[in-house]
């Protein structure tokens, strides 16, 4: 506590700093995605403002205490190859550390961790206080201030900054994100009781905000609901009539610069598992009239539904439910799959109908949420609000839903505010080099129509996308082309890069026959013919031969590596396989150097396209010929005749300009 | 299964129409130099029957690429060597897996880079029979690296050498269009039968594998997903795999194909489309009656129109129906009008408006609401026939055949009378005409090339579900890829299958609760 204490005073000292009215980036909101984007923004080098309701709920995991898992410990990864925080902080104040997915191969490894909430936000908030060009304000934003339209180019707007709600000076920006989460026009439920707000406990974010969105700026806006379930008094639980999960013996650290987390391993708690009985299924089937949530029809996820909607839709089943450690010295358990919102004296009913928790106390209700997103196939691939310039989105707003979603949305919206402010030009990451980029390329160029979450799934190269190669897909661009990562870091993953080449290196120009491998390694059964030459990279893509054994066969050439051991028996199984997907990736990746223009009036080219296409192409606006033929009903023939055109206006604008840095070049140039 | 062909064969497309933006193509001088030209990265080596189809002694098969020798060799026999270039010879052809001789003919060798590709290629001129073609298209399919091409695929090809114009290939886009649109309605007719449902059933099955596979995989750890799931997902794999083994074993039974230019009668109810078919095959192969929608299945007919191999369909009158047997009528006359490669539209001339700019007006609005709705209306895959003349003064009849015929964007208006046999000859002139240049067009009416595509397609995926077999127990993200891969390629014949597709199933299939 006394850590906490002096934390919050060097906030305030910090927050009367504010001499300044002027900003290059101004982050509003202080969760997974704001946290992220401040900091980003920072790093790449622009003098940040993060403003929040309440400097002390920074970082704070306003539902399950957990991190990472199947899809979304590769954005963790990610995010932390890319220098972001999340990564960090969950090595920080991690307490029950498991790979998930252990037995089904290294791309669908599922790196989670559960959390001690309060480590984590005291991590976040440290981090953030460190990180140089970064301001943290407490205050409510009341509203975001845009340009008219622009009379060139009607329609398209650009951001200038925020207004308080204290009624203090304007603060301006050349660019402000959006991290919103569940503020924008938020409603919490429980039973028949609904009360604006975006989380339990605190105060609802102005209506401004939402009306800007809508109303200046015409955004298409949508709403999505999630919930959160109660939280459970710890003692109250009969943890003896749960099954008992245990951490991994040894915790792996989800960032690639730590060798070990804060966590010792023996330290760690165990999770616990029990079921819903029929008990349960009665209670929700009684309370039905009770449950406004239920009820409404906004569009909740099909994957983290409510014990309410679980019930309906597989009525006559026993559901899980993971009793969770809230942190090392808390007395509460979050009971993950238990998300529901009827009324309290309900709530209490049905999780005693569960044995475990048949004397169970609830510390806090568990409620509903209903919010505005806007709809994110009005965002560039940049995340930036296509009719607006400098303003980008980022998180639950875009309709997500996770953490690791929105640390990984939020990274990119800094990313790109900043070298907007900074007159860089944007960045963009592809689907096939990143878990991120499936992530950004599926929101702004499909939508969504339920919360979106990760699932490895949703990646069409997850084999080349692994949690453990996130730095070599990453780090090194994230550095040398975006700007947002450390000399420190950078040099660490070209020494990992060099280390693994050289490693791979040396395994492939190890020729050795096949008796004398049979000799060195007996106990293997070698399919190869007699007598052929195998190189020590074949050997490894055998199931049962490891990297050490190798290097224990040839220590004078393979032992440098054995660091890398792990790496190197994965790069081995899966090289072929990624080689085989290169040609498709290769093909996307010119697909999307090709960027289409954003002024492009669709209903008025002079080419052969028919009404139907143009429709789509005018709705969409995609912002590159790889996005344009991922689009239902757009034909090839559409495509090439869009592309001539294209083509021939760029070649009339180079002439008129003369210059020849432009689309065209770039498009010839990725051929 | 549009996008999937289309993707295919879009994708080059785009990428050398926007080579072009360099300026005048670089490329045409490379095709002078001596190696390789720059850009050809295809490994693969495709082939397709390049001569028209319909009544032909001789018929062309062209190969294309790094393969195309070793075809030529193992095909043509020739074990010590190849032939001198661009030299004719005698040669019988054989089939490289059974040795069987299938046919006697020409081959010729032309060495890269001095073919229309510019890579290594070979002609077939052969017998134009059918069981012939596809007898050695299906031989070719054997030789190890060789695969049918793509619509478009040769022309690519040869763009890419340089061995294209920049005029040519600025029509790159049309052409693709015609071909795409030609591949898909040959497509359509065979999904729509016995194959079609065949596979259909393999794609709905497999797709419900990867769900399981990937529900394993991406939500095990937290849910109640048992391993059972992944058993029965074994067996069906087990099962699709010797399915599709003795489907590929099955060659030649199975399904006939229709084949020839299928033409279709359509139009209102009581137009006279019978009449029509009748007339046109000189027998009363469809029942004829003055009580409107008296057609209610479609009747065809195979005919011979000067040489040409014509499918005629006549289809029941397009109107709303409250008879249950009417409207399937009506649901398969658009069925066949959509894959037509030809449409005979046929109106009542009594309907139509006395002024000609309201006729023509009126006609349009008529093949709009006959003809799929497409991209562009196709005029040039449609005739207008005007029956019933004998009804109108002659006056009125010459007036609008003079007025019809200088309305633009109309396709051939003729003006005919089932009744007296006015008109019917210049109609013929006009049909045979048609059918002709459509028979130019190897693409039409050529199951067997479809054919070929969909083996080579159906093979991937037999050998892509090894893969899930072979890491089943090793590594599960590898073994789902392998069902992705199978998938994939049978999705280019059914259609493709994205992520949310697959995600749907799993939600359906599963409660997933975290």
């Amino acid at each position: 506590m006394l850590k906490y204490g002096s934390f919050l005073v060097q906030v305030s000292r910090r927050a009367s700093h504010l001499a300044r009215q002027q900003y290059d980036v101004i982050v509003v909101g202080g969760g997974h995605a704001g946290t992220e984007a401040a900091a980003a923004a920072a790093r790449v080098g622009a003098e940040t403002l993060l403003v929040t309701q309440k400097i002390h709920t920074i970082g704070a995991l306003s539902c399950n205490p957990s991190l990472g898992g199947v899809g979304k410990g590769q954005l963790v990864k990610e995010v932390d190859a890319l220098d972001g925080l999340c990564g960090r902080a969950g090595d920080w104040a991690g307490i029950h550390f498991s790979i998930l997915n252990r037995r089904k191969g290294p791309a669908v490894w599922g790196p989670r961790a559960q959390l001690d909430r309060q480590l984590y936000r005291e991590f976040i908030q440290s981090e953030l206080l460190s990180t140089p060009r970064l301001t943290v304000l407490e205050g409510s934003v009341e509203e975001l201030l845009v340009t008219e339209p622009d009379p060139e180019e009607p329609g398209h707007h650009r951001v200038t900054g925020i207004c308080l709600a204290n009624g203090s000076q304007p603060i301006s920006a050349s660019s402000v994100v959006l991290t919103t989460g569940t503020f924008l026009s938020g409603s919490l439920f429980m039973g028949q009781t609904s009360s604006p707000g975006g989380r339990i406990g605190d105060a609802p974010s102005s209506a401004g905000l939402s009306q800007t969105l809508r109303e200046r700026l015409g955004l298409r806006i949508g709403r999505l609901r999630t919930g959160t379930p109660p939280r459970i008094v710890k003692d109250s639980v009969d943890l003896s009539l749960a099954e008992l999960f245990p951490s991994d013996s040894t915790p792996t650290p989800f960032s690639f610069l730590n060798t070990h987390t804060r966590c010792k391993p023996e330290d760690q708690l165990p999770c616990h598992l029990t079921h819903t009985t029929p008990g349960v299924e009665r209670v929700v089937m009684e309370s039905l009239h009770l449950n406004c949530h239920i009820q409404e029809d906004a569009k909740g996820p099909r994957y983290c539904p409510s014990i309410e909607s679980r019930v309906l839709r597989f009525p006559g089943r026993q559901h899980q439910v993971w009793l969770e450690p809230e942190g090392l010295t808390s007395d509460l358990l979050y009971p993950q799959g238990l998300s529901m919102t009827m009324p309290p004296d309900v709530q209490l009913r049905l999780i005693r109908e569960i044995p475990a928790m048949h004397r169970a106390e609830i510390h806090t209700p568990g409620y509903g949420v209903q919010y505005d997103f806007v709809c994110p196939t009005q965002l560039s691939p940049a995340l930036q609000v296509k009719n607006t310039q400098g303003l980008f989105l980022a998180g639950q707003i875009n309709g997500t839903t996770g953490y690791e979603e929105a640390a990984a949305q939020g990274l990119w919206a800094g990313v790109n505010a900043a070298r907007w402010a900074l007159s860089l030009p944007a960045v963009m990451l592809s689907r096939t080099e990143s878990y991120i980029g499936v992530l950004i390329d599926d929101l702004v160029s499909r939508g969504v129509t339920e919360p979106y979450r990760m699932f490895t799934s949703r990646a069409e190269f997850r084999t080349s996308l692994r949690p453990d190669n996130a730095d070599l897909r990453l780090t090194l661009k994230g550095f040398e082309e975006v700007g947002c990562v450390s000399s420190l870091r950078h040099q660490e993953a070209v020494r990992v890069r060099d280390s693994l080449q050289d490693a791979l290196e040396a395994l492939q120009t190890l020729t050795v026959s096949t008796p004398t491998w049979r000799k060195k390694l007996p106990n293997i059964h070698i399919s190869e013919a007699k007598n052929t030459i195998v190189t020590g990279m074949n050997m490894l893509q055998y199931n049962d031969v490891s990297f050490e054994m190798l290097a224990s066969a040839y220590p004078e050439c393979l032992s440098p590596y054995m660091e890398f051991s792990q790496r190197l028996k994965i790069e081995a199984v899966y090289r072929p396989h990624c080689d085989l997907q290169k040609k498709e990736i290769e093909r996307i990746q010119k697909e999307e150097k090709m960027s289409l223009p954003q002024d492009i009036d669709y209903f008025s080219l002079p080419v052969s396209l028919s009404q139907e296409v143009r429709e789509i192409l005018d709705r969409v606006r995609p912002s590159t010929l790889g996005a344009a033929t991922r689009l239902q009903g757009i034909t090839p023939a559409a495509i090439v005749h869009l592309l001539n055109y294209v083509r021939h206006t760029e070649q009339k604008r180079r002439r008129k300009q003369s210059n020849p840095q432009n689309f065209t070049n770039s498009l010839t140039a990725s051929l | 299964m549009l996008s999937s062909i289309y993707r295919g064969v879009w994708r080059a497309a785009a990428a050398h129409t926007l080579r072009t933006s360099r300026g005048p193509p670089p490329c045409r001088f490379l095709s002078t130099c001596d190696g390789p030209p720059v850009g050809l990265a295809d490994a693969e080596t495709i082939f397709a029957l390049s001569s028209g189809h319909g009544r032909c002694g001789v018929a062309v098969i062209r190969a294309s690429g790094p393969a195309s020798a070793t075809a030529l060799k193992c095909m043509a026999g020739l074990t010590c060597g190849l032939p001198a270039p661009r030299t004719a010879l005698l040669r019988s052809i054989t089939d490289p897996q059974t040795r069987e001789v299938l046919d006697r003919g020409l081959v010729l060798w032309f060495p890269a880079p001095h073919s229309f590709t510019g890579e290594d290629s070979v002609e077939f001129h052969i017998h134009g029979g059918s069981a012939v073609i596809t007898a050695v298209l299906q031989a070719l399919g054997s030789v190890p690296g060789m695969r049918p091409a793509e619509a478009g695929e040769f022309t690519r090809r040869a763009f890419q050498a340089g061995k294209l114009g920049l005029t040519e290939v600025e029509g790159l886009g049309d052409l693709i269009h015609a071909e795409t649109e030609a591949q898909r309605r040959q497509a359509l007719r065979q999904m729509s039968g016995e194959l079609g449902r065949l596979y259909q059933d393999w794609s709905h099955r497999l797709k419900r594998c990867l769900a399981h596979v990937e529900a394993f995989i991406d939500f095990s750890e937290d849910e109640l997903i048992e391993d059972g799931v992944l058993n029965q997902v074994d067996r069906s794999v087990c099962d699709l795999q010797a399915e599709m083994e003795r489907h590929l074993k099955d060659e030649r039974r199975g399904e006939r194909l229709r084949s020839g230019v299928q033409v279709v009668i359509a139009g209102a109810t009581n137009a006279g489309k019978s009449s029509l078919l009748n007339t046109l095959c000189q027998r009363p192969a469809a029942i004829v009656s003055p009580i409107a929608g008296t057609t209610r299945d479609v009747v065809e007919t195979a005919l011979d129109i000067g040489g040409f191999p014509v499918l005629l369909s006549d289809t029941a009158g397009l109107r709303e129906s409250p008879d249950l047997v009417e409207r399937e009528g009506v649901r398969r006359a658009r069925e066949r009008v959509e894959q037509a490669d030809l449409t005979l539209v046929v109106v009542d001339c009594a309907h139509l408006p006395t002024e000609a700019q309201q006729a023509a007006a009126f006609l349009q609005g008529h093949l709009r609401s006959v003809l799929p709705t497409q991209e562009q209306p196709e005029t040039d895959r449609c005739l207008l026939v005007l029956n019933k003349t004998d009804l109108l003064p002659q006056e009125q009849r010459q007036k609008l055949a003079r007025e019809l015929g200088r309305v633009s964007g109309l396709p051939p208006v003729s003006l005919i009378s089932c009744h007296t046999d006015e008109g019917l000859q210049d109609f013929l002139t006009v049909l045979h005409s048609s059918v002709k240049t459509l028979c130019g067009d190897p693409l039409s009416g050529a199951p067997t090339l479809t054919q070929a595509r969909h083996r080579a397609h159906l093979q991937q995926c037999f050998t892509a579900l090894a893969q899930y077999q072979r890491y089943r127990d090793i590594d599960l993200a590898l073994a789902a890829e392998g069902v992705r891969l199978a998938l994939t390629s049978l999705g280019r014949i059914t259609g493709r299958v994205g992520a949310e597709e697959i995600l749907d199933i799993i939600f359906k299939d599963f409660c997933i609760g975290k």
